[in-house]
């Protein structure tokens, strides 16, 4: 017999985004052009879970023809991820998807999987550090398979108003997708403001859910000096006033949180959770930023330096990836601000890494580059040109001037400079790759001199850009 | 070129003329180099501002050449005949000629630099093999880099009282190579210097400030190498220092010479500390004291086996004695047509290489902080894309074969061929109609790769180049169509 000894929540963390269409988006890939390798990425539909939303089954998994982004009426699709229950089990103690067939051959029924989804917005109270302040929502334990709103609640709401982040659903297997998954679909992404004054109106906000009378997060001001706060600052809406940058008190309906489920087998009761997170909708969604969270697992998976499994082909592709999500993080940058170049001369125009790098250390407010070689076109086709010649097989030379992960405090002129450039981390200091993406990229440095592509030119090279 | 100079040696070079005729004589009172306290000698047809703008060219011109010489090296080496046991040291050794190839190509774009400060017109000329001048240390050759051509590198760099055991076996070297005693490239900016320094021949106002906004910058050119003092960085070669890449604007005497000073410390000073480990000289010279210690049959395995001096097929047979009593140096001419086309394309892009150079010292920088964007910034950046096309062409030249008949051969290398000309026209908008007759003849000849080859089509590199092109067509066009870039 297979028995279920243990259970997982995959992937460990999902993370859907905001939108207030009906209709969830749609899968797809981005792929690099093969005809056009410096143009931005194809959106490529992909094999797509269709729910009904009366029964709560999948219906069928085909491609979309044609993607799109909003319903057609303006609003946005949400980006709705399911989270599968896999079960280690005794025969081969391996993973396995927890399917109605398993479940049965543990005399168990989809109705006996619970689920529970907690999810928090505590950006109020991560200000205010008032507990009055978070808003939790809790859909408690069910096994049904309808749709279960979360429905934030916080101490300083206004009588009977929630703050919706969303909704669950246990999705009901059948024959054809007997897999037991939940899907989080997120909130609308929507604006929220603060009641309690009479004749209040403000376009922005779709409705007052925090009571201004009771909690203090409408004129709110950031405590100056207070160690606590995050650098850069100011990273709710404000105005400035006087005396600070003052809250104007709203609140937006992302969230994250757990989704738990239970299956209690043989009297053992079995349990497992996953993470899950809304945030605002791809809006360059043919971009990879530089930095990814799957970068961070990737270290976390393979450790900070390149191993000897890494070959010098895959480190090459990593030179190549790097490179490509900088020309698409450049396309997207108005890398002349950024860079604090003067605007109709104006200084400090914008939010700048030149301002960033000046807020809390006093630093001359300085152009980063020579001021002549920002120019976003000139520095955007700079980065093609680069990408064109590492697809050449050539060794990637510039591992010399990428940032290491101890140099994002270096404001010298030479450690501004480095790579990535005119990018910030959340704590307000340069971007770095991570160690390993760094320690890939000089592996590749390191190893391309001593090739031979015998013949290249008489079969071509592969289609991945890297040495055959 | 090398004609044209070369009457006008004698006032730098006397004892290379003492068997001229007599009419030469007069000009021996330049005494020799060596003896500091003998002042420069104008020769006839000159006054001293153009005689410096004269010895200026002669500078870029050789800072051109050693740039070309050592990339050349630098790219040879490698390939998979390396052992093992070697590869990290053969890597270590290319970042460092590498590194100096850049150095001197930060010398170059000063060499400019002071040339524009003078008002005079700048030079990024240099001869095609086999050239070799008296000024020359030795004839321009392109060689992979064996134990005999790293020796020639390092005389050239030398100081000059370097006399010891190790002097004779590398100068002894070094000859095997060049077939001649090799001269150092130290003299020449000695003699600049001396004339700079003297007010009577240079008065102050010769010095034009206001050219610095059309000056190469450090801060435009540097690319994030040290600036001063070479710092240890934690890069793709632990050991290797970076190199420090100077460029300096020029806007006085005072600069003027400290440029001069600055550029001969890194290799060529006459009175260069032999123990300055910032030295081309001392760092050539590591590398040369490594190699020796292999048994000869590993130092053979270094560098890929590239030929000679590779010509394109335009030169198809040509063989050209060098003068001046140098050992005999052929071209190799590239005769696999599918490599000649390669060639034809570094060559090409080469020469947009230094077009866009010198487009660039013809556009001032922003005078500011940068309110005013102008073109100068995208060709800097053109040109830097044209380094790194050459760095991925040479990649691929030292693995094509030279010979049609004999495709397990020597390999081609890269060519470095100069263009007919480097003139610049006078309008800035018929300047960007040479860029894009330069885009579209690179379009033209990716055109042949594919027909010669349709796997071409395949070639990540080949695609992406043509993508690139088209996309610098339509730059160029949008800069056309509002009649002028930007003055």
């Amino acid at each position: 017999m297979t028995r279920i000894l243990e259970l997982r929540v995959l992937p460990p963390l999902a993370i859907g985004r905001l939108g207030a269409a009906a209709e969830p988006m749609d899968n797809y890939t981005a792929e690099p052009d093969p005809d056009e390798p410096l143009a931005p990425r194809v959106l490529v539909p992909a094999p797509t879970l269709r729910v009904d939303p009366d029964s709560g089954e999948i219906v069928d998994d085909k491609a979309p023809e044609q993607l799109r982004f909003t319903d057609g009426h303006g609003k946005v699709k949400p980006v709705a991820p399911f989270l599968e229950v896999w079960a280690l089990t005794d025969d081969d103690r391996k993973l396995h998807p927890l399917t109605v067939d398993l479940l049965r051959a543990n005399k168990l029924e989809p109705k006996d999987v619970r689920w529970c989804v907690r999810v928090g917005n505590h950006k109020i109270e991560r200000r205010t550090y008032n507990l009055d302040d978070r808003i939790d929502a809790d859909t408690g334990w069910f096994s049904d398979h309808g749709e279960h709103g979360l429905n934030g609640e916080c101490a300083n709401f206004l009588t009977g108003k929630t703050l919706p982040l969303g909704h669950a659903r246990y999705i009901k297997p059948t024959t054809k997708y007997p897999g037991i998954r939940l899907r989080f679909t997120p909130a609308a992404g929507n604006v929220y403001g603060s009641g309690g004054t009479v004749g209040d109106h403000d376009p922005n906000v779709v409705d007052a859910l925090y009571d201004a009378t009771k909690g203090t997060w409408r004129g709110h001001v950031d405590e100056p000096g207070d160690p606590r706060l995050t650098i850069p600052g100011q990273i709710y809406a404000g105005d400035d006033e006087q005396r600070g940058w003052v809250s104007r008190g709203y609140l937006d309906d992302e969230c994250d949180g757990l989704v738990h489920v239970e299956l209690t087998v043989d009297g053992r009761k079995l349990k497992a959770y996953g993470r899950i997170g809304a945030g605002p909708p791809a809006y360059a969604p043919d971009s990879i930023p530089v930095r990814t969270i799957a970068d961070e697992l990737d270290q976390a998976l393979y450790g900070p330096k390149a191993r000897r499994e890494d070959t010098a082909e895959d480190a090459h592709k990593v030179a190549e990836e790097v490179l490509r999500r900088a020309l698409e993080s450049v396309r997207l940058m108005n890398t002349a601000v950024m860079n604090g170049n003067t605007v109709d001369g104006r200084v400090d125009a914008a939010s700048t890494m030149v301002r960033q790098d000046s807020a809390d250390t006093g630093r001359t407010f300085e152009p980063i580059m020579a001021p002549s070689l920002v120019d976003t076109a000139a520095v955007f086709a700079l980065h093609q040109n680069v990408l064109a010649a590492l697809r050449s097989g050539t060794a990637p030379w510039f591992a010399d001037v990428l940032r290491d992960h101890d140099e994002v405090g270096d404001l010298s002129a030479k450690g501004r400079r480095k790579m990535p450039a005119l990018m910030r981390g959340a704590d307000g200091r340069s971007l770095a790759l991570t160690r390993r993406q760094v320690d890939l990229v000089r592996k590749a440095a390191r190893q391309e001199i001593f090739r031979q592509e015998n013949l290249r030119h008489d079969r071509g090279a592969d289609e991945s850009g890297g040495p055959a | 070129m090398r004609s044209r100079v070369h009457r006008h040696m004698a006032s730098v070079l006397p004892e290379l003329f003492d068997d001229e005729p007599a009419a030469m004589a007069c000009l021996s009172v330049a005494g020799p180099l060596d003896a500091e306290e003998k002042e420069p000698v104008l020769p006839p047809e000159f006054n001293w501002r153009d005689y410096t703008t004269m010895l200026l060219h002669v500078a870029a011109e050789i800072e051109h050449s050693l740039m070309v010489q050592y990339l050349f090296a630098a790219y040879s080496m490698g390939g998979p005949q390396v052992p093992e046991g070697l590869r990290d040291k053969v890597r270590g050794w290319q970042e460092v000629i590498l590194g100096i190839a850049k150095e001197e190509m930060g010398h170059l774009v000063t060499v400019q630099n002071l040339l524009t400060s003078l008002g005079a017109p700048i030079n990024l000329d240099r001869e095609d093999y086999p050239w070799g001048s008296d000024f020359y240390p030795f004839p321009f050759t392109l060689r992979r880099l064996t134990r005999e051509s790293l020796a020639a590198y390092v005389v050239a760099e030398s100081p000059a009282k370097w006399t010891d055991d190790i002097a004779e076996r590398v100068k002894k070297d070094a000859e095997v190579a060049v077939g001649q005693e090799v001269n150092r490239v130290g003299e020449l900016y000695g003699r600049i210097d001396k004339i700079l320094s003297n007010r009577e021949h240079i008065p102050d106002e010769l010095f034009h400030a206001e050219t610095l906004p059309y000056q190469a910058s450090w801060d435009e050119w540097g690319r994030g190498y040290t600036r001063g003092e070479r710092g240890q960085e934690a890069g793709n070669v632990p050991d290797v220092k970076s190199p420090e890449l100077l460029v300096f604007g020029v806007f006085s005497r005072d600069s003027a010479r400290k440029a001069l000073h600055e550029v001969g410390e890194q290799g060529e000073a006459v009175d260069v500390d032999e123990q300055a480990e910032t030295s081309h000289f001392k760092r050539f010279l590591g590398i040369y004291l490594e190699l020796e210690k292999l048994p000869r049959a590993e130092q053979d395995k270094v560098s890929r086996p590239i030929a000679e001096n590779p010509v394109t097929a335009h030169r198809l047979n040509e063989s050209v004695m060098v003068q001046l009593g140098a050992k005999t140096v052929t071209t190799s001419p590239i005769t696999d047509p599918f490599t000649a086309l390669w060639g034809h394309l570094f060559n090409l892009r080469y020469r947009m290489l230094l077009t866009d150079i010198s487009h660039a010292f013809r556009l001032s920088g922003p005078l500011d902080n940068g309110g005013v964007l102008t073109g100068r910034g995208a060709l800097v950046h053109r040109a830097f894309a044209e380094m790194y096309n050459l760095r991925a062409l040479a990649g691929r030249l030292v693995e094509l074969p030279l010979d049609k008949d004999h495709p397990d051969g020597p390999r081609a290398g890269p060519p470095f061929e100069m263009p007919y000309s480097l003139e610049l026209p006078d309008r800035d908008h018929d300047r960007w109609l040479l860029q894009r007759d330069l885009v579209q003849a690179s379009r033209l000849l990716t055109d042949q790769l594919l027909e010669t080859n349709p796997d071409c089509a395949r070639d990540p590199y080949v695609v992406a180049l043509r993508e690139s092109d088209r996309r610098a067509l339509e730059q160029i066009e949008h800069i056309l169509s509002r009649k002028g870039c930007t003055g």
